[in-house]
């Protein structure tokens, strides 16, 4: 027997919080969890996410948390913010006066060490099993169902191997489209010799050759083949939108590196309705060199990242966009022959802001040295909860799958709750 | 031993032989060091490190006294020629300057030299001025006398790592992160000449950054060339992982005279220190990103060095003794080491 597959699970993710404060229009009431028409208000709230990996692990000590003359301080002050008590690195000036949009947690220990293993567990809020990325459960329950994009868009300038995109077992079409750069995917126009009209009728033959298949077996194993000839379909109508060249003034605010560029595409892709952008700004595994590599790599970071924060402010898109700011781990507090710092995953920082966050606080701390959290210990579990509970969706709640249920984030941990607005 | 035998054996112990540099001397500290300077007097060693202090060693004593005053990293330090004032430049672009002749020096004057890191300081010929640069991407040469800025030259694209004067005292030659080095015009004021030494830099494609820059430059005494020392062929430098080198440039034609480079392939890292040695031999000081060292001895016209001595911890600066026969290294262990160019006594 055939089970039904057609059920919504946003009716399953709303969040507790939501319920109990109620919607926008203050029309949500106990009857109303789980119908339809609260799935959609919560989609036509239109949030989203906006993901900055600094990959390799950006030094906490440099960023977030510095701690200026102390045994392991590094040649770095730290400077006051917008935020009267918060003080963060000298290297990153700009978000310094943003302070007042943006929290820190300052006490993370995911006991890990190992990139792939760090990131994963970032991801997933998971240490191990094949759960959903952040980015793909937000394309699930918060990518509009008249949206012209992929949900989870990942801008980079070259691949981090993601198995099936980071969607797990929610399907491919919640994967994570790579871009490698603000250039368009190859092969996204119709070939040459083939006009519109035959194009389409391409399309409705292979859509037939679908429906025969699905007939005689489950309509999962075509679920891949077919998203990312969705996925590829609305990335061709958009087309233009990579087309258009940034103007002078975005790129005097930007800039004209890689990193500024790929800022502005994300702007775009938010304000086109993609539920998670991924930007990675890469080059902070500074095993040697590390305060030199991050004067460059935060100061090329630091002026693009607060134009793409100030423009999502002045189109009131802040308050939708969860912003996070985070690396696979931080980096050793002790300083290695090489000027360099090493993996570091024991007690480290990331910064994040806008939908959901209660702004300017500061959650947790190390030790006076940097080597411990002192205070207010927390892992990638807990952030995965505060995450999706900041854009609205129960992270307690479970994945409802063709009867299978399995807790959206990890039921051992809870979300950072001091740090939700 | 009978008489012959001893007059067989007798040996120079004065005459400077590198093949045969040992150490003579060390000094400790609890941090590693960053960069050192010995006072042209002989009589001070001082050398900043991984925190906010100066450590000055008097050389003769070995008493150490521990100057407070920065707010960062000291990276680079200079002497007046009597060695009675010294110059550190700090990461937070701070220049302080001190009496070395008291018990607890203070700064008598410091100096906001850049924003951001003041990563290099040399006193003119003269000794009556004082070159810096930093990340703000200038140059500034300061008059002594009152500390007031006498230049600033703009031109550099990127962070300046090096400056030094030329011996006549009338140019400077500054260099930055991507190997642009430019020669500056005191009288005039002026941008005199160009020069590209992109050998000294890499971009590394993986992580999408550069790497490069002068660790330290100093002029030939006759003037004739000067001595970048650095690094080049960037495999993956934030490992480590590249090749030191020191390049001597000609100062009439500004062209690149000759690369110095380890005997060893498998010595992967940067060169801190050079030296140019009267009896016309060139030394540089290596850290090997294995946290090891060594020290290269240099014939100009020879493709080789005639020695290389390995050292046990990295080297993080040098500078030679005016006998001419020793030599001081800062070390990534936190010991100032001194190091005579003879044969042991």
């Amino acid at each position: 027997m055939r089970r039904n597959q057609g059920c919504n699970p946003i009716e399953h993710v709303m969040a507790r919080r939501q319920f109990l404060a109620g919607t926008a229009a203050g029309a949500v009431g106990m009857g109303m969890l789980g119908t339809h028409a609260q799935a959609d208000q919560l989609k036509h709230q239109d949030k989203r996410i906006l993901q900055v990996f600094l990959q390799g692990g950006v030094s906490q000590l440099e960023s977030w948390d510095p701690k200026p003359g102390t045994v392991h301080g590094g040649p770095f002050q730290a400077i006051p913010t917008s935020v009267p008590g918060i003080h963060i690195s000298e290297l990153l000036p700009h978000i310094a006066q943003r302070m007042h949009h943006l929290s820190i947690v300052r006490s993370i220990n995911i006991k890990i060490s190992d990139h792939e293993q760090g990131r994963q567990f970032m991801e997933k809020g998971r240490r191990v099993g094949d759960f959903p990325y952040v980015g793909a459960v937000a394309s699930k329950y918060l990518t509009p169902s008249d949206s012209e994009l992929p949900g989870y868009i990942h801008v980079s300038s070259r691949g981090l191997t993601d198995v099936a995109g980071g969607a797990a077992f929610l399907g491919a079409k919640h994967g994570q489209l790579k871009l490698e750069g603000v250039q368009p995917p190859s092969n996204l126009a119709i070939p040459p010799g083939i006009d519109e009209l035959a194009d389409a009728s391409r399309d409705q033959l292979r859509l037939q050759f679908n429906q025969r298949f699905v007939e005689r077996r489950s309509k999962a194993l075509t679920e891949a083949y077919d998203a990312s000839y969705h996925q590829a379909a609305k990335l061709m109508s958009r087309k233009a939108m990579f087309e258009g060249q940034a103007s002078k003034q975005d790129l005097e605010r930007y800039g004209t590196h890689d990193f500024g560029r790929y800022c502005l595409l994300a702007r775009t892709l938010l304000e086109n309705g993609a539920a998670c952008v991924k930007v990675t700004h890469h080059g902070y595994d500074s095993h040697a060199e590390n305060f030199n590599f991050h004067l460059e790599q935060l100061g090329e970071f630091d002026k693009p990242f607060c134009m793409l924060l100030d423009d999502l402010k002045a189109r009131g898109m802040l308050e939708t966009t969860l912003v996070v700011i985070y690396s696979e781990f931080g980096r050793t507090p002790k300083v290695n022959v090489r000027y360099g710092r090493d993996h570091w995953g024991t007690a480290w920082s990331i910064a994040l802001g806008g939908c959901g966050i209660q702004p300017g606080a500061v959650i947790g701390k190390t030790n006076d040295t940097g080597t411990a959290v002192a205070d207010r210990e927390v892992d990638a579990g807990h952030l995965f909860h505060t995450y999706l509970q900041a854009v609205g969706l129960d992270s307690t709640a479970d994945h409802d799958l063709q009867g299978r249920s399995i807790p959206i984030g990890d039921p051992s941990v809870e979300s950072i709750k001091e740090l939700l607005a | 031993m009978t008489p012959e035998n001893s007059d067989q054996t007798a040996v120079d112990i004065n005459a400077i032989d590198p093949t045969q540099t040992h150490q003579v001397a060390e000094f400790k500290h609890e941090i590693a060091l960053t960069t050192l300077r010995v006072d042209p007097t002989d009589r001070f060693a001082a050398a900043g490190a991984e925190d906010l202090d100066v450590q000055l060693w008097d050389l003769e004593s070995g008493e150490r006294r521990t100057l407070k005053g920065h707010k960062s990293w000291v990276r680079s330090i200079d002497f007046s020629a009597d060695g009675n004032r010294m110059f550190t430049a700090c990461w937070g672009g701070v220049v302080n300057v001190w009496d070395t002749s008291q018990a607890k020096p203070k700064p008598l004057q410091t100096i906001h030299a850049h924003q951001g890191s003041a990563r290099f300081v040399r006193v003119s010929p003269d000794g009556e001025q004082l070159a810096t640069c930093g990340n703000d991407l200038l140059v500034k040469v300061w008059d002594l006398a009152d500390g007031k800025l006498m230049h600033e030259f703009s031109g550099h694209t990127r962070h300046v790592y090096g400056v030094d004067f030329h011996p006549q005292g009338k140019h400077l030659v500054s260099q930055d992160l991507v190997g642009g080095i430019n020669v500056w015009d005191l009288e005039s004021g002026k941008h005199k000449q160009r020069i590209d030494a992109s050998v000294m830099t890499g971009y590394d494609n993986k992580f999408a950054a550069d790497m490069g820059g002068a660790r330290d430059l100093q002029f030939k005494p006759d003037g004739s060339q000067w001595a970048s020392a650095g690094i080049t062929k960037v495999t993956n430098s934030f490992a480590g992982v590249q090749d030191p080198i020191i390049v001597l440039f000609d100062w009439e034609t500004g062209q690149e005279v000759k690369q110095l480079q380890s005997a060893d392939d498998n010595v992967k890292g940067i060169a801190w220190g050079v030296r140019y040695h009267p009896d016309n031999f060139i030394i540089g000081a290596i850290a090997d990103k294995s946290g090891k060292g060594e020290l290269w001895f240099y014939k100009p016209n020879e493709e080789k060095a005639f020695h290389t001595m390995k050292l046990s911890s990295a080297a993080r600066g040098l500078d030679l003794f005016s006998d001419n026969r020793r030599l001081a290294v800062a070390h990534a262990d936190g010991h100032l080491r001194l190091y005579r160019m003879t044969a042991q006594s």
